[in-house]
């Protein structure tokens, strides 16, 4: 009787009795992303949601090796690991940094640049959720402009837009960048596995709900993410080489009202703030289209990373 | 003076267990000591005066001479994560810093320390900033005294290579990370002959690393989970008995490298002349070799003088030196470090070692040779001499500050 | 090596895990709680006989044509008819309607029928014989409808028919280029496959009398329909060559001839009207219909109107005769226009001639269909009527102990094939009600269980609806052959896939893909899903994203 939409790897890797909220996007993204990777893979989690998630020690909801590390250093953990399996003859694991916001845009974002720039053989997730949500709540440099956090209140929301973290990933010319959605299963997945067949720095940027911060409902948390990529807040491409765009779906362009309306944090906005923020996601996707069109005129050939290609 | 050269080179230069003396400067020591680990990850970053150490490094690794990953961080903090990740997988890894570079890494000292895991790094000691300093000064590593870290300190370039070799037995026996610490410039940049000891005795020596537990995709865990009250006492009760193993183990590797390797560095001290002595010098690093020379001359004119060096400062020798100071009427600690509000950081550890003594005799602290400032036997014989005049211990006491 | 690796209650010496988090049951965090619940589709509603339409559609998209033809069977023994005949009332509900075009539920009834023609019923429709048996009078879709539903709870139902062949009006007034007599024979002949016995050429207070009927069995269910021509009044209405359209009808379907004139002019607007202008016209007639109201008001179904006037017909809306003009024959209508005024009982607009504007046609032959009425001259006189029908309640029991009606016959919704033969299935139900227990329990009420509003319409996109297929009209009306050609498989299939399947679960994964919690998995058996409430933290996810609210959200009992 089954009408499948799309589908997604049976294997569960992630178990249940995690300690994440009801409806965490962040839960739902790693459990797509070893989906995908499958078990050949270690988690690297610095301080983030997720170094609660996976549970009380001594226990732990993944079914592969986690390690946790402190909060700047996911990406030079996540090296020091691949390294070390490679020095041992361990070349098929796959190495997942697995780090939020805060630990990516922020706090580790040098020792992610580091490894971006060296082109580190590791894949770096960053679930974002757009404040610092396991502190409680307060901004990071991912906090959309016009958000409430706990350090910026609404009388003084954010003012600044969000760091547009995957063209800093771009500028280190890293082979293979892609955003991704909990709301499009299916389309994670084909990056995830896109990425693991690759070698070098693969970076992955994911909008993650998180129905306490964003001062959602639980069930709503697909929905708004789904709103994020069809008001092309957060628009689904990819980028190879640092320069190559695509797309990877053709959003529907609501206005991204629809997107703010369904969170608290956004509540305070005016129309006129509303409409400002419609101006900057407007020039963004215009960015990112003329970034798709010239990227047909780019000639392979002058990929500059080295290990770019197929394993 | 001739004595020592003797001593030295009958414990140094044994043809039997030595493939090649070279002279070279303390980072290089440190350098080759690493490749005959057989290391498997390096990571470090560049920093005046550790920077020779990894140079030479890279080049063992890019001839092929080491068979290593080497991983060239934007910094020691990424340098120290990277090898806790490294070391994780159970590959053996090595690092160097100094200074600046080692305060960086301090978040993630703790982090290697508590997550067990054996990591070999060299510090080589240097004055801290500001104002810009690249001379040697032990408040850098001693800054580090509650990471969880054994700490080594190094008189000679040929005791930096034999404790990093013992180093990586001790630690990947007792799950702790060591530290291994030379001075800046007085060891890392002067050269000085060295016995490399034969590969296959070393290998003898420090079998390959293989922990129980690893990163292993058939075996997977989660290594640093949260933790509950309820269980992270015993975490760092557990931290402590391994530092109290490390502190048995000591003597018991140092033995056994000298039976393998055929030298012998002491334990977590070594007695100098203490034979009957009234009064006790206590050094660590570099001014330990200039002391060895003052305590001759004292010796030569019958002044029951002897010399305590420390060589681990973690383990803190707490028992060696209550049966150090059994029978001395009066102990003078020089230290090339300062803990601003207290005094001598190795002169406050051995004042509390000793309050659980039996005997209490008269402590002296000095601080001398800060940022690199030459530590020479006159000034030790001023020392000594201040000592032995001294009727009443003194917690902090300046030398040389220019008035 | 190792030597401080202690291991502690079960636990190393440092923080490495021992074992999973199953021993977390963080279902004690829920305080709403998420459930598999099946809602009742707007179409199941919409349709009389409330056929579980996405049901079968699940099994189509398999191509279990065989199974989705068994579903359809528990409430209609007739689909190859209805998927033809059938006014399709499903389709003016049906959710799809709001999102770009309705599902062709009918062209996929037909379907499914046509993919079972020469399939006979499973096995476990027949089951043992009770012995009791009911007599129906009449053999049209409600007489079948009934003893089908009663055959297949063991009765022995004895359908008495006027006539020479079973049918009714399936067979009397629907011509066959609209219903091939094989489709309707062989669903009649499964029908009697079942133990049903037919009498032909009984008639009820002639051939047996109605008081012998009634007391020879516990129950009758009357099932004649209505087949006496509504009259008109107007003056020439005796003059010949003015007749009904139904006769007109029923000589030609029987015999394969009739009298006909080369101008005709129809009057009505149901189907009778509309199958009487399409048959008039390939006999070669010149054919004029005329309607009193506009085409909105109209009952016969849109697509016959269309095709009728693919076909040629002249229909005149807002039209209606006034006077038979002849002397002896027939030679001129009067005709007046009308406007549309307020609305009447039946909710149209009351048609209002328009004075001044008569006018005169010349033709040979009139048609009235302008309705049927039920003969009920053999019953009784104690029997309860309203208007020209035999009163039923809403078991279709009339005031008579042990007498029930259905179809047009009785009063209720008439004129329709599917209304006869859900009037016939609640008849039956009752019937077997009131012969098990002695009293019938009212059925359950159904209402539709999904608004559109409560559709997740993320998952679903604006498709055109799989077009139907015809003989183009220039053609058709050269012959009786049928007009429809049904849907083409891959058509068949695709619409099939369009269906939203509102409130009925197509296993489509999305409620397993999306827990956080891993707490849905698949039944052991591969269909359906099971929720683990010990690790569900009631997010609602689940429900939300569910396409076709087929899920339910509500309050944790604790």
């Amino acid at each position: 009787m089954s009408q499948i939409l799309f589908e997604i790897p049976k294997v569960e890797i992630m178990g249940s009795g995690h300690l994440a909220c009801p409806g965490c996007g962040a839960t739902m993204a790693m459990r797509y992303a070893l989906k995908a990777l499958g078990r050949k893979t270690v988690v690297v989690i610095p301080a983030c949601c997720w170094s609660i998630i996976d549970g009380a020690a001594p226990y732990s909801v993944l079914g592969v090796p986690v390690f946790h590390t402190a909060f700047e250093t996911a990406a030079s953990t996540a090296t020091g690991i691949k390294a070390g399996f490679v020095a041992q003859g361990k070349t098929d694991i796959n190495v997942l940094a697995w780090a939020g916001d805060g630990g990516t845009f922020d706090i580790g974002f040098q020792s992610l640049s580091g490894a971006a720039e060296r082109n580190e053989d590791i894949i770096y997730v960053c679930y974002d959720n757009e404040a610092y949500m396991n502190t409680g709540i307060q901004r990071s440099s991912a906090t959309p402009q016009g958000a409430w956090t706990t350090t910026t209140p609404v009388q003084n929301p954010k003012s600044r837009p969000k760091k547009n973290i995957v063209d800093a990933l771009a500028a280190h010319h890293i082979p293979y960048i892609a955003t991704a959605s909990v709301s499009y299963p299916d389309d994670f997945i084909r990056k995830l596995r896109k990425a693991k067949s690759m070698k070098g720095m693969r970076f992955l940027h994911i909008l993650s709900p998180c129905p306490p911060g964003w001062k959602s409902q639980a069930e709503d948390s697909v929905k708004i993410a789904r709103l994020a990529v069809e008001c092309c807040v957060f628009p689904l491409y990819e980028v190879h080489d640092g320069r190559r765009y695509n797309l990877t779906h053709k959003p529907k362009g609501l206005p991204v009202k629809e997107y703010l309306k369904l969170q608290g944090r956004f509540r305070h906005l005016s129309d006129a703030d509303i409409e400002k923020i419609q101006t900057e996601v407007d020039h963004n996707w215009r960015t990112l289209q003329r970034r798709v069109e010239f990227s047909t005129e780019i000639d392979t050939r002058s990929d500059v990373s080295d290990q770019g290609a197929t394993k | 003076m001739k004595r020592v050269l003797e001593a030295q080179l009958d414990k140094y230069f044994n043809p039997q267990t030595t493939a090649e003396i070279k002279v070279i400067e303390g980072t290089h020591a440190a350098s080759h000591a690493a490749k005959l680990a057989r290391v498997k990850t390096i990571s470090a970053y560049p920093i005046t005066p550790q920077t020779s150490i990894v140079e030479l490094l890279s080049e063992m690794c890019a001839s092929g001479d080491l068979e290593a990953q080497f991983i060239k961080v934007e910094s020691e903090h990424s340098a120290m994560a990277c090898l806790i990740g490294a070391e994780a997988t159970g590959a053996r890894s090595f690092t160097a810093t100094s200074s600046q570079g080692l305060l960086l890494m301090h978040e993630v000292l703790h982090w290697a320390a508590a997550a067990r895991l054996p990591i070999v790094m060299v510090n080589v000691n240097r004055a801290l900033a500001p104002p810009w300093n690249i001379w040697t000064d032990q408040t850098d590593s001693l800054a580090q005294r509650d990471t969880g870290w054994i700490q080594f300190y190094a008189e000679s370039n040929q005791e930096v290579l034999d404790t990093i070799l013992m180093a990586y037995r001790l630690g990947e026996q007792v799950m702790l990370p060591v530290m291994i610490n030379m001075d800046a410039f007085f060891l890392s940049h002067t050269a000085e002959p060295v016995a490399i000891p034969k590969q296959n005795l070393v290998d003898e020596f420090l079998p390959a690393y293989r922990p129980e537990f690893t990163l292993d995709v058939n075996d997977p865990r989660a290594f640093g989970g949260l933790t509950k009250p309820d269980r992270y006492m015993e975490f760092r009760y557990n931290i402590q008995k391994a530092m109290e193993t490390a502190a048995r183990l000591i003597p018991t590797v140092a033995e056994e490298y000298d039976y393998l390797i055929g030298r012998h560095h002491g334990t977590q001290v070594e007695e100098y002349r203490t034979e009957d002595a009234e009064y006790l010098l206590v050094t660590s690093g570099t001014i330990t070799g200039t002391t060895r020379i003052v305590v001759d001359q004292f010796r030569d004119q019958g002044v029951p003088l002897g010399l305590l060096k420390i060589r681990t400062f973690r383990p803190f020798p707490d028992q060696a030196i209550r049966n150090a100071v059994a029978h001395v009427k009066k102990i003078g600690v020089i230290d090339r470090n300062i803990s601003f509000g207290s005094g001598g950081i190795f002169f406050n550890e051995i004042k509390a070692a000793i309050y659980n003594a039996k005997v209490h005799p008269l402590l002296n602290g000095y601080v001398a040779g800060l940022g690199g400032r030459d530590v020479t036997p006159s000034v030790i014989t001023d020392i000594a001499e201040h000592l032995i005049k001294s009727k009443q211990g003194k917690d902090l006491i300046w030398i040389g500050v220019k008035k | 090596m190792t030597e401080v690796l202690e291991i502690r209650d079960g636990v190393p010496s440092f923080a490495i895990s021992v074992g999973t988090m199953e021993w977390n049951k963080t279902g004690s965090w829920r305080y709403m709680r998420p459930r598999y619940e099946d809602k009742i589709p707007p179409c199941t509603v919409g349709c009389p006989t409330n056929e579980k339409i996405p049901r079968y559609f699940a099994l189509v998209k398999e191509k279990k044509y065989e199974a989705a033809w068994h579903i359809i069977l528990e409430d209609n023994p007739l689909p190859g008819v209805c998927g033809r005949v059938c006014y399709h009332p499903c389709e003016t509900v049906c959710n799809r309607l709001e999102f770009d075009e309705p599902i062709a539920i009918n062209h996929l009834e037909r379907f499914v029928a046509d993919q079972n023609f020469t399939r006979r019923y499973p096995k476990h429709f027949f089951v043992p014989k009770n012995g009791r048996k009911v007599a129906i009078v009449g053999s049209g879709p409600a007489g079948l409808s009934a003893a089908y539903q009663l055959a297949r709870r063991g009765y022995e139902p004895v359908i008495y028919e006027a006539r020479d062949e079973a049918g009714g009006m399936l067979r009397l007034g629907i011509p066959e280029y609209r219903l091939p007599r094989e489709i309707l024979d062989k669903e009649i002949n499964d029908i009697i496959s079942l133990g049903v016995i037919i009498k032909t050429g009984v008639s009820i207070g002639t051939t047996i009398s109605w008081d012998s009927l009634k007391k020879d069995n516990d129950v009758v269910l009357i099932a004649t329909g209505a087949h006496k021509p509504r009259s008109i009044d107007l003056p020439g209405s005796n003059l010949t060559g003015v007749t009904s359209g139904l006769s007109f009808l029923t000589r030609y379907n029987l015999t394969g001839k009739a009298d006909i004139a080369s101008r005709l002019l129809v009057v009505g607007g149901g189907n009778t009207a509309i199958d009487t202008a399409r048959t008039a016209i390939r006999l070669g007639a010149d054919v004029t219909l005329v309607y009193r109201r506009s085409r909105d008001e109209m009952p016969a179904v849109p697509e016959e109107i269309e095709a009728a006037e693919q076909e040629g017909v002249k229909i005149q809306y807002l039209t209606a005769p006034i006077a038979f003009l002849g002397t002896d024959r027939l030679e001129k209508v009067r005709l007046i226009r009308m406007e549309l005024g307020t609305q009447d009982k039946s909710g149209r607009r009351r048609p209002i001639p328009i004075l001044g504007s008569e006018y005169e046609v010349e033709v040979e032959q009139v048609l009235l269909a302008i309705g049927e009425i039920p003969r009920l001259d053999f019953l009784p006189h104690s029997f309860d009527k309203t208007g020209k029908r035999v009163t039923v309640d809403s078991f279709q029991l009339t005031n008579q102990k042990g007498i029930f009606a259905c179809g047009d016959v009785a009063a209720g919704p008439v004129g329709t094939v599917v209304d006869a033969i859900a009037t016939g299935k609640m008849a039956a139900l009752a019937i077997d009600q009131y012969l098990t227990k002695g009293e019938i329990t009212p059925p359950p009420q159904i209402k539709n269980g999904v608004p559109y509003a409560e559709l997740n319409l993320d998952y679903f996109f604006p498709e055109q609806r799989a077009p139907s297929r015809f003989t183009p009209a220039g053609e058709s009306i050269r012959s009786f052959e049928e007009v429809h050609h049904g849907l083409e498989p891959s058509d068949a299939l695709y619409e099939a896939h369009r269906c939203f399947s509102c409130g009925v679960c197509t296993e489509c994964d999305l409620c397993l893909i999306y827990c956080p919690d891993v707490a849905i998995k698949q039944t052991r058996n591969g269909s359906g899903y099971i929720i683990n409430y010990d690790y569900c933290k009631g997010c609602g996810l689940c429900v939300k994203e569910c396409p076709r609210n087929a899920m339910t959200f509500e309050e944790e009992v604790q």
